[in-house]
C-alpha cells in the first residue's frame, strides 16, 4: 500500500490538494475563501493531467539537434494551457461578481448575506 | 451546397464570431445589437436546417478540423442526436426576438450589446458541445456555456441576482472541475481524445479508473442538469434571470448535462468495457426521486417564475430516469422530452416574462384575473400547463407515456407509478396558475387597464405554443427520427 503510495506520488499529491479544496469550497464562510478554495481545486487537477504526460527520464518533444527518446507527452500540457485560460476566466467572473456583491451588500460573508435576503 | 464538409465548423463559428462581433456594430445604447443577433441567429438556423437535410440523407458524418486526421484532430460529428440543434436556433432565434421590448426594459441601455454577446456565445457553447467529437473540446464548450449563463443570471444587476449567479457558479466550477477530471481519466486510460477512438480502445483497460473516470463524469453531469439532490442551484438562478434567458436556460442549459450522459452512454455500451446497471439504477431512483420533489416544492411557490424553475426539476428527473431504465422505449421518450421540454419550458417562461413585463407582477396573486386583459398569452401558457402535464394531444404526452412504457418493458412498474404520481402533482400546480389567471377577481382596478403584450413578444410564445401542439399531434416524427440512433446505442447490448 505504501510502496503504491509511493511509486503514484503525483497522482496522491493532487488528490489531497483536490480534497483540500473542495474542503474550503463547503465549509469557509467569505466568498473569496470559497473561490480560493475553487482555485486549489482547479490546480490540483491540472497537475493531475499534466503529470499524466511525464515519462521517467523523458526528453522535451523538440525535434532537432540532440532530440532522444523517450519524449514527453506534451498533449497534457497543452489541454492545461487550455484549462488555464477558462480557470482565469472563471476567476475573473467570480471576482468581479464579489465586488458587486460587496457594494451592494456591504458584506461577503456568506451567512450574513443569507439573513439580509 | 448541403453537402459541403465545411459547413459543419461554420456552423459552429458563425454565432462565435457573431457574438464577439456585437459589441463593435452596435452604439452605447444598443441600437442595431438586436437587428446583428437576429441576423446572426437566422444564418445560423439555416445552416442548421441543411445539416439536418445532410443527416437524413446520408446518416451521421464528420469533418476533421483543420485536416489533422482522427485521432491526432479534433473531429465534428453529427449524428441523429445531433439534430436537437435545430431546438437550440429555434429557441434562440425566439429568445432574441423576444428580447426586442423585454431587454430595454430590463437591462441598463450600455449592458445591451453585451446581453445579445453572451447570448449569442451562450448559443455558441449549447451547438459545439452537441457537434464535437472531442472529449477535451467538450469540456472547453461546456465552460464556454457556463460561463456565459453565469453572466447572464448576473446580468439584471440585481442584488439577488448576483448572488444567485455566484452560488451557480461555484456549482457549476466544481462540477465542471469534475468533469475535466474524468476527461484525464479516460485519457490517461486510452492515450486518445477522440470519443470513437476512446470507445475503442477502451475494451481491455483496467476496472478501477474506469469506475473512477465515469462516477467523476456523472457527478458533474448531475449538477448541471440539477438532478435531485444537486439542484440548488437552479431554482434562484431560474427564477431571477431575465425571462428570455430562463428559457434558454431551463430548456436548454441544463440539458447539457443530459446529453453529456447520453455521449457517456455511447462510450461505456460501445466498448463494453464497464458495467452500468449500478449506475443505471441509481439514476432511475434519483430521477423519481427529482419527479416527486419537484412537483412538491413547485406546489407551494407562489412567484410564478419560481413555479417553473421546480417544474424544471421534476422534468429533468423524467428524463433521467428514463435514460436510467435504459429500455429502447425509455430511452426514446427521453431522448425526445429533452427537444419537447425544451419547447414547453420556453413556451411558460416567455410567456410568464411577457406577463411580467406587461403588468409588473410575478406572483400568482398578483396576476389574478390577467386572463380577461392578456388572452392570448395566457392561452399559450394553458397550452404550455396542459403540455407539460402530459395531457393527449399535446407534445408532453407521448414522451412520457414512452418512458412509462419503458418502465413496464425493464420490469419496473414502480417507476412509471412514480411517473403518474409526478404528473398528478405537477397537474395540481399547473391547475393552480391557470386558475389564477381565469377564475380570480383581479385584485385592484390597474391589473384590468393592463394590454396584450406587443408583437415581439406574443409572437414568439404563439410560436412555440403552436409547435407544443403540433409535436403532440405528429409526435411519431422525432420517435421514428430518433429510433436508429437508440437502436445503435443500445445494439451492444443485445438490442436492450
Amino acid at each position: 500500500m505504501i510502496d503504491l503510495l509511493w511509486n503514484n506520488l503525483d497522482y496522491a499529491a493532487s488528490m489531497i490538494l483536490f480534497c483540500i479544496g473542495l474542503y474550503a469550497v463547503i465549509t469557509r464562510n467569505n466568498l473569496i475563501k470559497k473561490f480560493m478554495g475553487l482555485n486549489i481545486m482547479e490546480t490540483a487537477i491540472f497537475a493531475f493531467i499534466v503529470a499524466l504526460g511525464v515519462v521517467d527520464g523523458g526528453n522535451a518533444p523538440i525535434m532537432g539537434e540532440g532530440a532522444a527518446e523517450p519524449f514527453i507527452n506534451p498533449l497534457p500540457q497543452a489541454l492545461i494551457l487550455t484549462g488555464i485560460v477558462v480557470a482565469v476566466s472563471t476567476t475573473a467572473l467570480a471576482l468581479s461578481l464579489v465586488i458587486r456583491i460587496w457594494r451592494q451588500c456591504g458584506t461577503i460573508e456568506a451567512d450574513e448575506l443569507r439573513e439580509a435576503e | 451546397m448541403i453537402s459541403w464538409p465545411p459547413l459543419l465548423v461554420l456552423f459552429v463559428l458563425t454565432p462565435l464570431v457573431g457574438a464577439v462581433l456585437t459589441p463593435a456594430v452596435s452604439d452605447a445604447t444598443g441600437r442595431r445589437s438586436w437587428e446583428w443577433a437576429i441576423g446572426t441567429m437566422l444564418l445560423t438556423s439555416a445552416m442548421a436546417g441543411a445539416l439536418i437535410m445532410r443527416v437524413l440523407d446520408e446518416g451521421p458524418f464528420s469533418y476533421v478540423v483543420g485536416g489533422w486526421v482522427a485521432p491526432y484532430g479534433i473531429e465534428l460529428h453529427f449524428d441523429e442526436f445531433s439534430a436537437s440543434v435545430a431546438v437550440v436556433c429555434l429557441l434562440g432565434l425566439l429568445a432574441v426576438v423576444f428580447s426586442r421590448h423585454y431587454a430595454p426594459a430590463a437591462l441598463a441601455p450600455e449592458r445591451i450589446p453585451y446581453y445579445y454577446t453572451l447570448l449569442l456565445l451562450n448559443i455558441t457553447g449549447m451547438i459545439g458541445f452537441i457537434v464535437t467529437g472531442d472529449l477535451f473540446n467538450l469540456y472547453v464548450f461546456m465552460e464556454i456555456l457556463s460561463l456565459s449563463a453565469y453572466a447572464l443570471v448576473a446580468i439584471s444587476g440585481e442584488k439577488t441576482a448576483e448572488m444567485a449567479a455566484f452560488k451557480y457558479l461555484v456549482m457549476g466550477a466544481v462540477s465542471s472541475l469534475s468533469i475535466l477530471f474524468g476527461v484525464g481519466l479516460l485519457y490517461a486510460l486510452t492515450g486518445s481524445l477522440n470519443m470513437a477512438d476512446v470507445t475503442m480502445r477502451l475494451a481491455g483497460s483496467a476496472k478501477a479508473p474506469l469506475v473512477v473516470a465515469f462516477a467523476a463524469l456523472t457527478l458533474g453531469l448531475m449538477v448541471k442538469s440539477a438532478l435531485f439532490p444537486l439542484h440548488i442551484w437552479l431554482p434562484d438562478a431560474h427564477a431571477i434571470a431575465p425571462s428570455p434567458v430562463s428559457a434558454i436556460l431551463s430548456g436548454l442549459v441544463v440539458k447539457v448535462g443530459i446529453l453529456g450522459m447520453l455521449r457517456m452512454y455511447q462510450i461505456a455500451y460501445g466498448s463494453g468495457a464497464i458495467d452500468l446497471s449500478g449506475l443505471n439504477l441509481m439514476l432511475t431512483w434519483l430521477g423519481a426521486i427529482s419527479i416527486v420533489m419537484g412537483a412538491f416544492f413547485a406546489v407551494f411557490q407562489d412567484d410564478i417564475k419560481m413555479m417553473l424553475a421546480y417544474s424544471t426539476i421534476s422534468n429533468i428527473g423524467y428524463i433521467v430516469m428514463g435514460l436510467g431504465l435504459a429500455s429502447s422505449y425509455s430511452l426514446i421518450g427521453a431522448t425526445v422530452h429533452v427537444f419537447n421540454h425544451a419547447l414547453i419550458k420556453a413556451t411558460l417562461f416567455l410567456g410568464a416574462g411577457a406577463l411580467i413585463h406587461q403588468t409588473g407582477q410575478r406572483t400568482l396573486s398578483g396576476l389574478a384575473g390577467v386572463g380577461r386583459s392578456m388572452p392570448f398569452t395566457t392561452a399559450a401558457i394553458s397550452i404550455g400547463a396542459i403540455s407539460i402535464v402530459g395531457i393527449p394531444p399535446t407534445a408532453g404526452f407521448l414522451c412520457k407515456w414512452y418512458i412509462a412504457l419503458g418502465a413496464l418493458q425493464a420490469g419496473q412498474p414502480l417507476f412509471a407509478v412514480a411517473l403518474v404520481f409526478g404528473a398528478l402533482l405537477i397537474f395540481v400546480y399547473y391547475i393552480r396558475m391557470v386558475n389564477a389567471f381565469y377564475f380570480r377577481k383581479p385584485q385592484d382596478a390597474g391589473a384590468s387597464a393592463v394590454h396584450e403584450a406587443p408583437a415581439t413578444m406574443l409572437v414568439p410564445v404563439l410560436v412555440l405554443a403552436t409547435l407544443c401542439l403540433v409535436m403532440g399531434v405528429l409526435g411519431s416524427l422525432p420517435l421514428s427520427f430518433i429510433e436508429p440512433a437508440v437502436a445503435r446505442l443500445l445494439a451492444p447490448l443485445g438490442g436492450g
